[in-house]
Parts: C-alpha cells; structure tokens; sequence
C-alpha cells in the first residue's frame, strides 16, 4: 500500500479514544458488509485514511419522523464526526446543520451548482395537496426534490419511507406518500437510485455504502449488485430467518407461545407462531444488529415485523405496514416473484435452492420432522382464521 | 418594520416555517407554521391495537418510546388491562434512557450550535481552556487535538454541517476557550445520547423504534447479563451528565443572562407526567402530572375533556374545536397565508387557553407538588445564578434551555433506582411481564410525556380495532397557530418581545425555536 497516510486522522481517532485496532476491526466488518474477504481489511482503512477531497452530500428531509437521521446517530465507528468531518461534506443536512432558512437554501443552491454531489433523501416523497402536505422554503416538498434529484450523481432513498412511501403510504395514504425511485421515474429524471429500507434505516449499511462508492468500488459496482427492487444484494440478499440465532428452535418445533412468556422466551425459542415476519423479510439484521450491536428486534423477545419489505417501483407487497400487519398474526400469504403464496418455513429453501422443485422437497421436510406439533400444511389465512375464532393463541 | 423567514428551520424533528415582523431590533409578531402532513391517524383507523404501538410510534424518530407508550396505554385503559410491575419498572426505565438521550442531543447537537461558535474555538488558547475547564468543574478532553482537527478542517475549505452557520454573530457571547470546551463536549455528546440510546435497544431491539412495550405488557425478559449491561450503559451516561453536561450549562448560563429577560411565553403549563408508581396514579409519577395558569405559581389539576382543538388556522376540514376523544382529521390543504391558515399543525386549548409544554412545564409542577430531587436541582441552580427563591425567573429563554438539562440530571439520577427496583423484582422471583386483553371494546387515552412535552394518545376500539384514534403531541401544543379568537401559540407568543438585532441571521429567534425542542 502505497498511498499516504494522514498522521492527523490517526490523531484525531486517539482524541475521541478509538484505537488503531478498534479501526482495523471496523475496517474488517466493512470489508465484510461489502462482500469482501476481511483481509481487505487493510486497504479499506487506507482508503479512508487517505481520502482527500470530501463527497459534497446532500442529505434532504422529505415527509419523515427523522429516525433515520437518528438512527445514523448511533454509528460508532466510524462514528458521525468521522463521517461528516473526514468523508463526506454533507452541505445540507436539516436536523444536525448549523445553518438555518435562507442561508441554509444557500448551501443546497451552492452545492446543485457545483455539480458532482451524492443526494440522500429520507422520508417518503408526499404528493397529496399538489405537493403541498409537505412545504419546504415556502414550496412543496416535491419540488426540492425534483431540483436536488435531477442533477445529483447518484440518489440513496436511505429508509422505508423513501424506498416506497413505507408506514405513510399506508391505506388510505392520505399524504399521498411514494418513494422516491418511483417519483423519479413518473417525473421522467434519470439518475441512479439505491434503496436502503427498514425502519429506521440501519446505519451500519450506509457506511459501508458511502465507504464502497467513495473509497472501494465506487457507484458502478454498486449499481451492479442491486437486485430488481434497486437494495444491495450483499445486505438484502437472504432473509432474517435464514441467520436467527433462534433457528434452531423452529426446527425443533420450540415456540413462544404467547408475547411475555418468561420461560419460554428465556430459553430464546422461535417467535414465529406469535407472528414473526423473519421468514419474508430479506435483511441481514441477525448478523449486523443494532445501536452499535447492542441487540436486535427478535432478540429483545419481540417478533420481527418486517420492515425491511421492500416495493419501490412494481406491484408487490406494498409498503411494509400493509403487507405485514397485523403484525402479531401468524404469516399470511408470502408473495414471491414466480411461487406465490408459500408457507413460510419453506422461504428459505425457496432461496436457497432457488428452483421450485426445492419447496416440494423442502415442504416433505417441514412436515416429516414435526415442525408446527406434526400438523399438516396449512396455508396461512385458515391459521389466522381459526385464530381469531378461538381468540388468539392459547 | 421587516417581515423575516426562517424556512426551513433547521436543527429540529420535522418540517416548520417560522416567520417573525422585526421593528427596531424587537420582534413584533410571529407566525408558526408546521410543513408536514402524514395522515398517522387516518393510517391507524380499522387497525389492531398493537400495530397502533408499533406503526404510531413513527409519528418522531427522537421521540418514538413516548408514542409507543401513550399509543399502548391508551389502548390498555380501553380494553382495561393492568400491567404487571416487571412491566411498569421496564417502561419506565426504557422511558427514561430515551429522555436521557434526547436531552443530550437536544442541548449538544441541536440547540448548543446558537450559543457556541465553533470558528471561534480555533483561536482559543490551550493552557487557558484546560485552566477554565477546571474552573468550571467540567470535565477535559485531548483540547489541543480537536482543535487542529477543527483547523485542518477549516482549512480544507470544505464545512460540511457547519457551512453557513451564524459565525461571529454578536449574540455569541462566550469566549474562546469556552467555545472550544463546547465543541469538545459536542463530538462526546454524540458518544453519550447513543450509549443511552444503546440501553433502549438492549431493552427493547433498537432505537429509533423499538419493539417490546406491547399493550399488555412487554415482550423483553430481564437476564442477568442483560441487566449488567444496561447498569454498566446507564452508569457511564449517568455520570457524564454529572460531569460535563451540568457542568457545561453553569459554565455557559453566566453569559446569557439577558435570557432570562425574554421568550417567556403563554405562562400557561401542563405536564400529564411520566414515570409511573406501583398504583399508576398519574400524581404520584416520579414527574407529576398537574398545570399552572396565567403565570401564577399555584398547582391545577388539568382536565383532559377541557381540550378542544382548533382548525381556523389549520390546514383541515373537520369540525373546530372538537376533544380529542372525539376529534376527527379531515386534511384541506388551501394555500399558505398568515391572516387565514398556514400550519399542518391544529390549535390545542386548555380551557380555551394555549398551553406550553415541555421539561419547563414538568420541572414547574414537580417543583410546586414537591418532589424532593427537582426542589434540590431548581434551588441550587438559582442560587448559582444569583436567583435564590425566585423560581419565577424559569418563565424565560434561559429558564426553559435551563429546565431541559436539569430534568436530565433528575431523571438519570432516578434511573439507578429503577434498575435497582427491577434487579429485585427479578430476584424476588416475580416472572409476571404480560396481562393478555380480555376486552375488545372501549375507550381509553394515553395521558404521558415525551421528552419535547405532554402527549396524548386518544384510542377507541370496537370489536378489537381502532374506531378512533387521535393524537396531541407536544409541538401541537407548542408550536400551534393561533386559535379560533386569533391567540397566539405558545412559541408564538414566546417570540414577541425578544431581540432580533440582525434580521438577515435571526439568532435570537432560532434560539427561542430550539428552546421548545420541536
């Protein structure tokens, strides 16, 4: 490695405590998040160490809650100064900038001028009113993004909400809410879009994007590892049921029976009879966890609901809010592109072998080793049906 | 006379639009207007009560805890569940993580940015800054390190967040050294709110939006190694809070004194309050609830049917003036004007009267019903502000960015009690965590507080699903516009009268915004 190492940026590590091994490791689990071997740790951390010029960024507040802007709070390393003071030059970022009104307009004017910046764009586009449920600098919100999307490099939809207007284009979407890729494309702007959902986002995928497109692959080799709904096929790649640390249990047939249940949740069993959305919802949460790794949504005893659902621009599923709730339930019809309504249990074969014929034989399986007490298949709706009758899981 | 615009409002949750009339250096009027509309209480209709908890949630990604717990306990009053006491102990502390971090990040990240200029940090000197962070009694960082990055910086040119800021604006009081202590503790703050926010996730899956305090109970059972390793969290967040963060406020309060001359408000304060004892009564909270009237520094115990909520100057259809329990949300959007409507947000009343809420509101009734901690806290700090037995002087700018860190330092002292209370629930053997519904009809309100202000969750159900849902949240009652007899809002009315001396960088404005933490 040959490039020149920046002694104030190892210096500016040891101020805020982080040790060159601490970054190294980090620099590992990038490497990782990346699909790359960790023995690329060390080119990773040259790479950032020696980046010169910083990414001009816009990060734009649509219609949102602002948990993504806090969820990126929580990173840690690199942790936010890092990201905003070594990497990126992020000219407008509404919750964290000190600049306000006018002289706010200013930078986002300055930064579209000087052309070759990356636009983020959190909360979902919302179109009801002419624009007008979401009013920015005395405009519709629309309009913001019309002008910062049509000359950006590239467009990262950072959460749900971006991705395909996630809980506020619920029924009946009264602010008219849609993601981004999708109002880009109605509008006729051309631009790559890469769409990062959960809610919130998870931090940690949008270091490593911001890493891989300004230090390692750059926007061509992200571009080329999306899947057909615009996600990074290295993060969006196979389900959260696939990784649970719990799946053992499910194959045991060990369930929780009921949210609360200390003896049954104290020994970690499955949450999937009290409605866990792992089996249909593609993240690698089990692996990346959350808030610095602290723990992860089916850790803390509660069903995963499926927020990383994702549907930016086709027919299918819909926002993650209509196609999982009510998220206690036990999952209903699970639409995959080609199969249809499949019993989850079977998903990650589907997945895995990626050919019809695995279901049949994955689904012989299911049921020969007792899965669900030994009782036959049953499609979803008939559970849920016979559920609500008796009044919910006893 | 100059009419001024700060739009977007930056360093807050959400989208708002304030416009002020400036006349010789005063502002004369103030018009606050709310960008965004959602539709959250249409979305929830004909929903199950526990995808309200988790859907309505995101109403704020800083303050998610609070609506899931008023979305939750109002469905548990309508469907008349108790929750078992591992349940209320893990609620509370779950509560309080978030309040810690959001007051943390509310004064470093958000509002410290009006009061501290980060360009003047580079001129300050070492020895002197290390010398009055002694002084000050606040805790040292590696000074001479931050500050050359902050250099190196500067001198690429490129400012990132920090272009454009209202650098060198005369308002700008403190001096160099202390600019430079603030920048210091602005990069650990962000260390510190995600700490907190990490005891939340321990507790509850993640943060923002969190998954276990579902109507009945919680689905997260206590383990021991759980336990260490919120206690461990809470300690280090704990600590910092009394060792920087206080410190900080005392150190930087002496140099806005004039603060407390202005943005005193409605002086009208409603609290619902939050933390909840063994038998739940909302007066006997950790923080109380109760209101005070006109300024007037007496308890009133708040109805919640006395609320009507006003659309005259709102962007909605529905009938004026309706309670919440029976409120409705028809969006009408027809054009942004300051004599007819210009906010998405309605206009909540109290007796036909604005109400401010927030920490200011929390600290001042638990002050007057006499909770020892808060007495403890308010009394020492008049006293080193030279206000000793005048609790009057909260009703201000300074009092209400006062107030907030104080309730940090009450609440991450109460929290240690907490964990403690559970750790021996625990022990003692109690593995009671969940209460399931029996009930599928009723009405019920989540009466509670986000770390921004009171907050209510208005729930119906019939047949299991929401026939009804409303919502007050603390910028509603805040940031509202004027009402149906044209009074102004509490922020509002919390602008006029205070300073604007340069109308092209209204710093004092922003500052009083910031101050409600909207």
């Amino acid at each position: 490695m040959a490039q020149e190492v920046r002694g104030d940026f190892q210096e500016a590590l040891a101020a805020r405590g982080v040790t060159r091994r601490d970054f190294m490791k980090y620099c590992g689990s990038v490497a990782a998040l990346l699909g790359m071997s960790e023995m690329y740790a060390p080119q990773i951390a040259s790479a950032i160490e020696s980046a010169k010029k910083l990414q001009p960024t816009l990060w734009m507040a649509q219609g949102l809650c602002t948990g993504c802007t806090e969820s990126m709070a929580q990173v840690d390393s690199p942790d936010v100064p890092t990201i905003v003071l070594d990497l990126l030059s992020v000219n407008y970022w509404e919750t964290v900038m000190a600049a306000a009104g006018k002289q706010a307009e200013e930078n986002v004017k300055a930064t579209i001028e000087a052309g070759g910046y990356v636009a983020i764009i959190e909360g979902s586009i919302m179109t009801a009113f002419e624009g007008n449920a979401l009013r920015i600098a005395g405009k519709p919100g629309i309009d913001e993004v019309v002008k910062v999307c049509k000359s950006a490099v590239a467009v990262i939809a950072v959460g749900s909400c971006a991705v395909d207007g996630g809980w506020c284009a619920g029924e009946p979407n009264p602010g008219g809410a849609t993601g981004v890729q999708k109002f880009l494309k109605d509008q006729g702007i051309a631009v790559p879009v890469v769409n990062v959902p959960t809610c919130p986002v998870n931090p940690e995928w949008i270091v490593a994007l911001v890493v891989d497109l300004l230090l390692v692959g750059g926007l061509d080799r992200i571009v080329k590892g999306l899947d057909d709904k615009g996600r990074p096929k290295l993060i969006f790649g196979s389900t959260i049921h696939d990784n649970c640390p719990r799946r053992g249990h499910f194959e045991n047939g060990e369930f929780v029976e009921n949210i609360g249940n200390a003896e049954q949740e104290a020994k970690q069993w499955c949450l999937y009879k009290i409605g866990c959305k792992g089996p249909q919802t593609y993240t690698n949460c089990p692996s990346v966890r959350w808030n610095r790794r602290a723990s992860w949504c089916v850790e803390s005893g509660a069903p995963c609901i499926g927020c990383g659902t994702a549907d930016p621009v086709s027919g299918g599923p819909g926002n993650w809010f209509d196609a999982s709730a009510p998220f206690l339930d036990r999952t209903k019809d699970v639409r995959l592109p080609g199969v249809g309504g499949v019993q989850p249990g079977v998903i990650g074969g589907v997945i895995g072998a990626a050919a019809a014929a695995g279901i049949a034989v994955h689904g012989v399986a299911t049921a020969a080793s007792g899965r669900f007490s030994g009782a036959p298949l049953e499609t979803e709706k008939a559970y849920d049906r016979k559920k609500a009758a008796k009044g919910g899981d006893k | 006379m100059a009419r001024v615009e700060i739009d977007p409002v930056t360093r807050i949750e959400g989208h708002m639009r304030v416009e002020i009339e400036v006349d010789g250096g005063v502002i004369k009027d103030a018009w606050v207007s709310g960008g965004l509309y959602r539709g959250m209480e249409t979305i929830l209709q004909g929903r199950e009560p526990a995808d309200a908890f988790y859907v309505a949630q995101r109403i704020c990604g800083v303050c998610p805890i609070s609506h899931g717990h008023a979305s939750t306990m109002g469905s548990e009053e309508a469907l008349k569940i108790k929750i078992p006491n591992n349940a209320r102990i893990i609620r509370n502390i779950i509560e309080g993580a978030e309040s810690l971090h959001s007051h943390i990040l509310w004064f470093y990240t958000l509002t410290a940015l009006d009061y501290v200029d980060v360009v003047s940090a580079l001129s300050a000197n070492i020895a002197d800054t290390y010398a009055l962070a002694e002084k000050a009694g606040t805790s040292t960082a590696d000074f001479g390190a931050i500050q050359k990055r902050l250099k190196g910086f500067v001198e690429g040119g490129q400012l990132s967040i920090f272009t454009n800021g209202y650098w060198g604006h005369p308002a700008m009081k403190l001096p160099a050294e202390l600019n430079l202590i603030a920048v210091a503790h602005y990069l650990e703050a962000l260390e510190m709110q995600a700490e907190a926010a990490a005891i939340i996730a321990v507790m509850g899956g993640k943060f923002p939006h969190f998954m276990t305090s579902l109507p009945g109970g919680t689905a997260w059972i206590p383990t021991e190694e759980k336990l260490d390793d919120i206690y461990f969290r809470y300690t280090k967040v704990r600590d910092w809070i009394t060792n920087t963060m206080i410190p900080d406020t005392l150190a930087i309060a002496p140099f806005y004194l004039e603060a407390a001359g202005y943005g005193k408000g409605v002086g009208n304060h409603l609290a619902w309050g939050v933390f909840d004892a063994p038998d739940f009564d909302p007066k006997k909270r950790t923080l109380p609830r109760g209101m005070i009237v006109d300024g007037k520094l007496a308890l009133v115990e708040p109805d919640p049917k006395a609320i009507k909520e006003y659309i005259e100057h709102s962007w909605y259809e529905s009938a004026t003036g309706l309670n919440p329990a029976d409120g409705a949300t028809k969006a009408a959007y027809n054009g942004y004007k300051v004599e007819d409507k210009y906010s998405w947000v309605k206009a909540p009343r109290m007796n036909d009267k604005p109400m401010e809420v927030g920490p200011l509101s929390r600290m001042l009734v638990g002050y007057l019903s006499g909770v020892e901690g808060v007495k403890v806290l308010v009394d020492s700090t008049l006293k080193a502000l030279g206000a000793e037995g005048k609790p009057e002087i909260l009703i201000s700018l300074l009092g209400r960015v006062a107030a907030r860190n104080l309730e940090a330092k009450f609440i991450a002292d109460e929290m240690g009690k907490w964990i403690g209370e559970l750790i021996e629930a625990v022990k003692g053997g109690d593995s009671k965590f969940f209460t399931e519904a029996t009930e599928t009809d009723g009405a019920g309100a989540g009466l509670w507080e986000a770390p921004r202000g009171a907050l209510g969750h208005w729930v119906n159900l019939k047949g299991g699903k929401i026939a009804n849902y409303q919502v007050v949240t603390p910028s509603t009652w805040d940031c509202s516009p004027r009402d149906a007899k044209g009074v102004r809002g509490p922020m509002e009315e919390a602008l006029v009268g205070a300073p604007c001396i340069d109308p092209e960088k209204p710093l004092e404005a922003l500052r009083i915004v910031h101050s409600f933490d909207p």
